[in-house]
């Protein structure tokens, strides 16, 4: 017998093993819908969109569709991706939140002028998930909203236009615009200090979903690119079955298998 | 609904208590604007209002301000069940601020006279008795505007957020600034451009019939009418509530019929409404009258509906009662110079 052919087929069976063992770490084998969340000890260098940590902090690619709400445009929106990071201290959450958008619009100082935005929202009872569309009247959301005017705000809503702004203003955000490409963070301290604000805990995960808002395409209110609801991965785990360790490992197996046969065949023809 | 004496119906937006609303005589407008400064020094004189004019008298035929706000849609179907979408217009439309040479003129001695800095290209009422028709017959009117404090008001509709509001007490149609977040649906839902959008404050800003006015806010908490209609040199406002049956309001409008609203077909049912403006007969090129109205009706119809010529009919017929000497209640409330009549202030208290 030849044993070439049975020397690659056992080589490609290890690196496949290998690949399946090695890429899913390197890529990212979150389970669908998670945002990572990454624990550091110091802050100072995440409150900037700059901040080096951010370099090493994981993020999602979350995608958005229009809200679809009843105004004009509202099933008309243009941004189809933001990716989203997240890290905490032990006292403050981070969400870095970055999408392409061509046009940088910064002013609403014309009638026609709408500024790009972008907004992410959290329940304000985080063991329950209350309605994707602005919440409900008895499971209320908190929402970090910051717009290309240059603020943010911390907003209370309970169904779709019933956005308040809370007064104490404990949010800070960091924006810039760079190749045709938003980077806002925003950040706020993990205790909500006070009623209707969500408190993040190092327990449990907490849902969150996000909206965009293209100024130049006149988005504004339910006008607007929004998401299904993720979770922020607070909590210690476990963290959901790793979905793509499982593709991979059946997709290799099947490699192998497939290359057993054909080495086989090949085999059996030349009648060895 | 309410049942007025007579048994003409009074429609009243749901839940309202009483409607305001205005009557202008058309026949009596000078362009002035006199009612238009009054209005911009009350209420819209700075902070991100200068472009505004909550009340704006315009020359018809002509453009209007916004510029052809006519065409930018807004308002309901037919059926005034689906809101028809309409288009945020642009700053130019409404004219920009003109920056004169008043340094110049005033403190450097130039001989220049007083004119602005650049060439102006469009402004509020920039064409300004131009008109229509063509010499001898050419013609125009003044149409003074205010927010029309819609019985079924599109802007309120509009605002996903419900800061349009309209007053259970009195029917005024109001922006609750704390709860306006700027989006302007509400500048182009109404089919007639009267909300404005504040840039500075970010949020949008209207007409408010004055109300603290009519509240007797003022000096010794005396009511008044609002100011636009107060100020009018030649009093072409008469001022009260439409469901007020002892009112001159209600009886040019709902029992005679005289008075008009302006783009009915928008059904927003609008509470300012309108005498229709007269004009002398055509003249031959001798100079001679003929038979032809010199204001065309097609075109009155397109402002203020097919009612308008059962209006006019009615006006000519109670004119010609005056002039056989008979009694006329429409050419007399029309006519009366008693501010009292004028403003139904009595009904506010
Ligand atoms: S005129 Fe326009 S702004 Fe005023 S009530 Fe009617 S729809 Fe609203
Ligand atoms: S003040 Fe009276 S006459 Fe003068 S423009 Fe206004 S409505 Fe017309």
């Amino acid at each position: 017998m030849d044993r070439r052919p049975m020397f690659l087929a056992a080589l490609l069976a290890v690196s496949i093993v290998v690949t399946t063992l090695a890429v899913p770490t390197l890529v990212s084998a979150r389970p669908a819908y998670e945002i990572p969340v990454t624990n550091v000890d110091n802050g100072a260098t995440l409150d900037a969109v700059d901040g080096e940590r951010w370099d090493q902090a994981p993020s999602a690619g979350v995608s958005l569709s229009s809200s679809g709400a009843a105004v004009p445009g509202g099933d008309n929106s243009t941004i189809d991706e933001v990716r989203v990071a997240s890290a905490r201290t032990d006292e403050r959450l981070y969400i870095r939140l970055s999408w392409d958008d061509p046009t940088r619009d910064t002013s609403a100082d014309n009638v026609r002028q709408f500024a790009d935005a972008v907004a992410i929202q959290v329940p304000v009872n985080e063991s329950a998930r209350p309605p994707i569309a602005m919440g409900s009247t008895d499971n209320q959301v908190n929402v970090w909203y910051w717009s290309g005017l240059n603020d943010s705000q911390e907003l209370l809503a309970g169904g779709p236009g019933t956005t308040t702004t809370l007064d104490d203003r404990n949010l800070e955000s960091d924006a810039t615009y760079r190749d045709g490409r938003w980077q806002v963070v925003l950040s706020r301290p993990l205790d909500g200090a006070g009623d209707n604000r969500t408190s993040f805990s190092a327990e449990q995960d907490v849902d969150a979903a996000v909206a965009v808002w293209n100024g130049s395409d006149m988005e504004r209110s339910g006008a607007k690119a929004t998401s299904e609801w993720h979770y922020l991965a607070l909590g210690p785990g476990p963290q959901g079955p790793p979905y793509e360790m499982i593709l991979w490992l059946v997709a290799g197996l099947g490699i192998v298998f497939t290359t057993l046969v054909t080495i086989e065949g090949v085999r059996r023809t030349r009648g060895e | 609904m309410s049942q007025a004496g007579n048994g003409t119906e009074v429609g009243l937006a749901d839940g309202i208590d009483h409607q305001v609303a205005m009557v202008m005589d058309l026949n009596k407008c000078i362009g002035c604007q006199t009612c238009t400064i009054a209005c911009k020094t009350n209420w819209t004189d700075g902070g991100g209002r200068e472009y505004m004019y909550w009340n704006n008298v315009e020359t018809k035929p002509g453009s209007g301000y916004p510029r052809d706000w006519e065409e930018m849609g807004g308002g309901w179907d037919e059926e005034g069940e689906e809101r028809t979408p309409g288009e945020l217009q642009n700053k130019e439309e409404y004219g920009r601020a003109w920056n004169f040479n008043h340094e110049q003129v005033m403190y450097e001695g130039s001989d220049e006279p007083l004119r602005p800095m650049e060439q102006p290209d469009w402004g509020p009422n920039f064409d300004e008795d131009e008109g229509a028709g063509e010499y001898p017959n050419s013609y125009y009117f003044y149409l003074p505007r205010i927010c029309n404090h819609c019985t079924h008001p599109s802007c309120v509709e509009a605002c996903p957020r419900s800061a349009l509001y309209k007053r259970e007490e009195d029917g005024i149609v109001l922006v609750d600034q704390d709860r306006c977040r700027g989006y302007r649906y509400c500048v182009e839902g109404c089919p007639y451009r009267k909300v404005y959008y504040n840039a500075m404050k970010k949020t949008s800003e209207k007409c408010i019939f004055c109300y603290p006015r009519i509240e007797g806010e003022g000096p010794e908490g005396e009511v008044m009418p609002p100011s636009c209609a107060e100020d009018c040199p030649p009093q072409l406002r008469l001022v009260g509530y439409l469901d007020d049956e002892e009112g001159p309001i209600h009886k040019l409008v709902n029992e005679h019929e005289v008075a008009v609203r302006l783009h009915p077909e928008y059904r927003t049912e609008p509470n300012v409404y309108y005498i229709p403006p007269f004009a002398p007969p055509q003249h031959s090129e001798s100079g001679e009258s003929i038979e032809s109205e010199r204001i065309p009706r097609s075109y009155l119809e397109e402002l203020f509906g097919p009612d308008v010529h059962e209006a006019l009919n009615t006006i000519e017929r109670e004119r010609a009662k005056v002039e056989r000497g008979e009694e006329s209640e429409v050419m007399e409330m029309l006519t009366t110079t008693d501010t009292a009549d004028q403003y139904r202030l009595e009904v506010f208290d």
